[in-house]
């Protein structure tokens, strides 16, 4: 394809506001944090674009997390998402302003709208990075897992302008918030017609967030040794004190105390956290089997013969409900 | 062998077929879809003396020998395996060792109502961690002024949650390895005891097969069955009853599956003739006769053994391996002769093909029905 001409006339950096119900996704305020790094090697601004109604509110929050400008387009038709008014919007918009850098998130949303505006004005796209960097030419190092996370690929787009990047959700560090901070808000009304969209939105369904505990690094799971289901409460508080998630054993999910999301085994989940702490499990060997590769297993049972602390790398002989709170009045001691 | 069944005999083979008849055969297709358990079937045992048969008059049994309670399994099982084993792990696995190892006031108290069916039995012993290997117990029992307090569980318990009354066992020296356990008899309503899973399974669907759960369970002291710390040889013991039990539940599935073939391939007409015309056809069936009639005889052999002597160990591991396996064998072919019309649900060989897998497994993997069978012959 036939290269951008005029280069240096593209200047900013820029990110895309994904919100659902006028509520930022998470991942923007990870663009931010990574576009600010960005704008102060370049010497530039850093720019949100938002497309929503109503959401004076949301431009503000944008400027908190650290934009210098956001351009917000509003119109009712702009609250949920719809793929041809945002792509000939946004596709628009790059095309006036000509920024140097766009960083979409790759959510389901930001996947769809990337290559879409990136097909339309004409420029390079890498999907899914989970770093960014510059080198001396202003050229962004993009580099993103390939081949399923068997190799790292770094990919550059010297020729096109803006540099486009989708970001992998949940990678990068979040923007801080400052009220504190100043920005400018330019404000769109541009006409749109419902008939431009292809796609008419008929319902937005919400599926129960199920998360999934084999991302995180610490889970602390349950067995039938918390005896009721507001055992899981307390190992809540553990797990959020250590940045984890809470998991189960069978028994536990049988009882009814927790959804069978979170069991761990052979008819569960196989996980393999940095720690595993287990509490009131016993260590039957179909619940081993689920968690025995993890780095550093703790486990916590009243039984010294029960079949866990064989495998365990420490083990406390005790009464979860005594030495949980122990655990938790120290971490937050420590933090 | 030529088996002369008593008068007895014989009298009970035909009562418990009309019964599997008139009664099993027409719900077996639904408890096996929905998969729920037969209270109908239960009390029907009951009121034709199928539950306890072999435990004597005074305490509330039928008094029958162990060839009439084998072929009692072995007819229930023709047309459903999960009455079968219901019948099987209710008589050999509770009813027994209370006959053979309670004392009076236990006889009394537990083996009467069990044996006149007003009661159902289950055994537990198996463990997550215990399986073939079912040393290895978990559970443990420890003595607290006049009562045992247990802590453990169990799983894959046939008659779980539907029994009144088990028969299970813990750990009462941790130091003493299989030397260290110990039989005791629960009630269903103790303190402490609770029910946990009922397991999903490929065959026998409407057995119940539950995980328990002891959570500090309180029993009295004089629960205890047998001797202090006899628990393991008393489930060996047990179970070598159990499985000459099995291997007539195996035996009959596959003689059911054999009847249900002979009958059909008869009637199916292919290229201008029935099926039953081709040589090929009639080989499987020349040798499907001939395996079930070996399996019978080792079953019956079996069963002969221990009416007649205390060491049947040997023949019923050779009963169970055998019949088990050819209840497989049997199936699996009698689906292939049934040709696409089998591989549904409108006839009844694809049900048995699933139900026999399970006598391969249970009461002793077919593995450990080898172990058992090779250090009888090499100790010799
Ligand atoms: C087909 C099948 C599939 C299975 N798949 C899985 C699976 O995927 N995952 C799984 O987990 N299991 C699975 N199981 C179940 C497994 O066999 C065990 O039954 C189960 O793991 C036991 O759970 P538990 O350790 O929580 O309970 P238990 O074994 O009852 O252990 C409870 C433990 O808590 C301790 N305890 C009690 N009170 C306290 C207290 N106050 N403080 C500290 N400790 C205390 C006790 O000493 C005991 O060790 C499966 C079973 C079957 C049959
Ligand atoms: C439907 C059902 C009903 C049951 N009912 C009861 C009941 O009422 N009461 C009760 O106590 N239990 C019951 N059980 C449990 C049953 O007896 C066990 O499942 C069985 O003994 C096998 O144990 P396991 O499942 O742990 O398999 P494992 O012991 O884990 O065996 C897995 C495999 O390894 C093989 N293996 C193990 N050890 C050896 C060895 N040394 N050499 C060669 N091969 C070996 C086995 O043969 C098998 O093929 C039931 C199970 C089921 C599925």
């Amino acid at each position: 394809m036939p290269r951008t001409d005029n280069i240096a006339e593209y200047n900013g950096v820029w990110v895309f506001a994904e919100q659902r119900n006028n509520l930022l996704n998470p991942v923007v305020l990870e663009l931010l944090r990574e576009g600010k790094k960005l704008v102060k090697k370049l010497d530039t601004e850093l720019t949100a674009v938002l497309l929503s109604h109503h959401a004076d509110r949301l431009a503000r929050e944008l400027i908190d997390y650290g934009a210098d400008k956001v351009i917000y387009l509003e119109n009712e038709l702009l609250c949920t998402y719809s793929t041809n008014i945002y792509t000939k919007l946004i596709s628009n918009l790059v095309l006036e302003n000509k920024p140097e850098i766009f960083l979409i998130g790759a959510t389901h949303i930001g996947r769809d709208l990337a290559p879409r505006i990136a097909a339309r004005i004409n420029t390079g796209l890498t999907a899914d990075c989970t770093s960014l960097d510059l080198d001396e030419n202003r050229n962004l190092l993009q580099t993103r897992p390939a081949f399923g996370g068997n190799i790292m690929a770094t990919i550059i787009c010297p020729d096109h302008r803006p540099q486009m990047a989708t970001i992998r959700p949940g990678v990068m560090e979040k923007a801080e918030k400052d009220t504190n901070n100043k920005g400018e808000i330019i404000k769109i009304n541009p006409e749109i017609s419902a008939t431009e969209s292809l796609v008419e939105v008929l319902d937005v369904i919400r599926k129960k967030a199920e998360f999934d505990i084999t991302e995180s690094d610490v889970i602390v799971a349950g067995g039938r040794g918390l005896r009721k289901a507001e055992g899981f409460k307390l190992l809540q508080s553990l797990a959020e004190l250590l940045n984890g998630t809470i998991g189960a054993s069978r028994a536990a999910v049988e009882a009814g105390w927790i959804d069978q999301s979170y069991q761990v085994g052979q008819t569960g989940k196989a996980v393999r956290p940095k720690i595993y702490i287990a509490c009131g499990i016993s260590g039957a060997i179909q619940h081993i089997a689920g968690m025995q590769d993890s780095k550093c297993i703790i486990a916590i049972n009243k039984d010294p013969s029960a079949p866990i602390f064989k495998i365990a790398d420490y083990g406390i002989v005790g009464d979860l409900y005594e030495v949980i709170p122990c655990l938790i009045n120290k971490l937050k001691t420590l933090r | 062998m030529e088996f002369q069944l008593s008068k007895q005999q014989k009298m009970i083979k035909k009562m418990v077929r009309e019964l599997t008849e008139n009664e099993f055969k027409p719900i077996a297709k639904e408890i096996d879809e929905t998969g729920r358990f037969p209270h109908e079937n239960v009390e029907k045992l009951r009121k034709y003396g199928l539950l306890g048969m072999n435990i004597p008059r005074e305490y509330g049994g039928a008094g029958a020998d162990e060839l009439s309670y084998v072929i009692a399994i072995e007819e229930i099982s023709r047309y459903c395996a999960t009455t079968g084993v219901i019948c099987s792990a209710h008589n050999s696995l509770v009813c027994w060792p209370i006959y053979y190892y309670g004392t009076e006031e236990q006889k009394e108290k537990f083996l009467k109502p069990l044996a006149r069916g007003d009661k159902l039995g289950a055994f537990a012993l198996t463990e997550p961690n215990a399986g073939s290997d079912a040393a290895n117990q978990q559970t443990k029992a420890v003595k607290e002024n006049d009562y045992w307090i247990i802590n453990g569980s169990k799983i894959f318990i046939t008659n779980g949650g539907m029994a009144d009354i088990y028969i299970i066992f813990a750990k009462t020296d941790a130091s003493k390895g299989p030397k260290g356990i110990s039989a005791f008899i629960v009630e269903r309503d103790s303190p402490g005891f609770k029910i946990g899973k009922i397991e999903s399974k490929m065959g026998i669907r409407g057995s119940a097969t539950a995980e328990l759960i002891f959570e500090d369970m309180k029993i009295p002291e004089e629960n205890l069955l047998g001797k202090l710390n006899d628990g393991f040889k008393i489930a060996l013991k047990t179970l070598d009853g159990g499985r000459i039990g099995i291997a007539a539940q195996a035996l009959g599935i596959a003689q059911g599956a054999f009847d249900e073939t002979v009958n059909y391939i008869k009637q199916r007409e292919q290229f201008g003739r029935p099926i039953a015309k081709f040589q090929s056809v009639q080989f499987e069936i020349a040798e499907m006769k001939t395996k079930l009639e070996a399996a019978r005889a080792l079953v019956y052999n079996a069963a002969l053994k221990k009416m007649h002597s205390n060491d049947y160990t040997l023949e019923a591991a050779m009963a169970k391996y055998y019949a088990s396996d050819i209840a497989m064998e049997i199936t699996r072919k009698a689906v292939q002769l049934h040709g696409g019309y089998g591989y549904t649900k409108e006839y009844c060989v694809e049900r048995m093909m699933r139900d026999a897998k399970i006598t391969e497994i249970y009461e002793g993997t077919t593995e450990v029905q080898k172990i058992v069978i090779a250090a009888k012959v090499l100790n010799r």
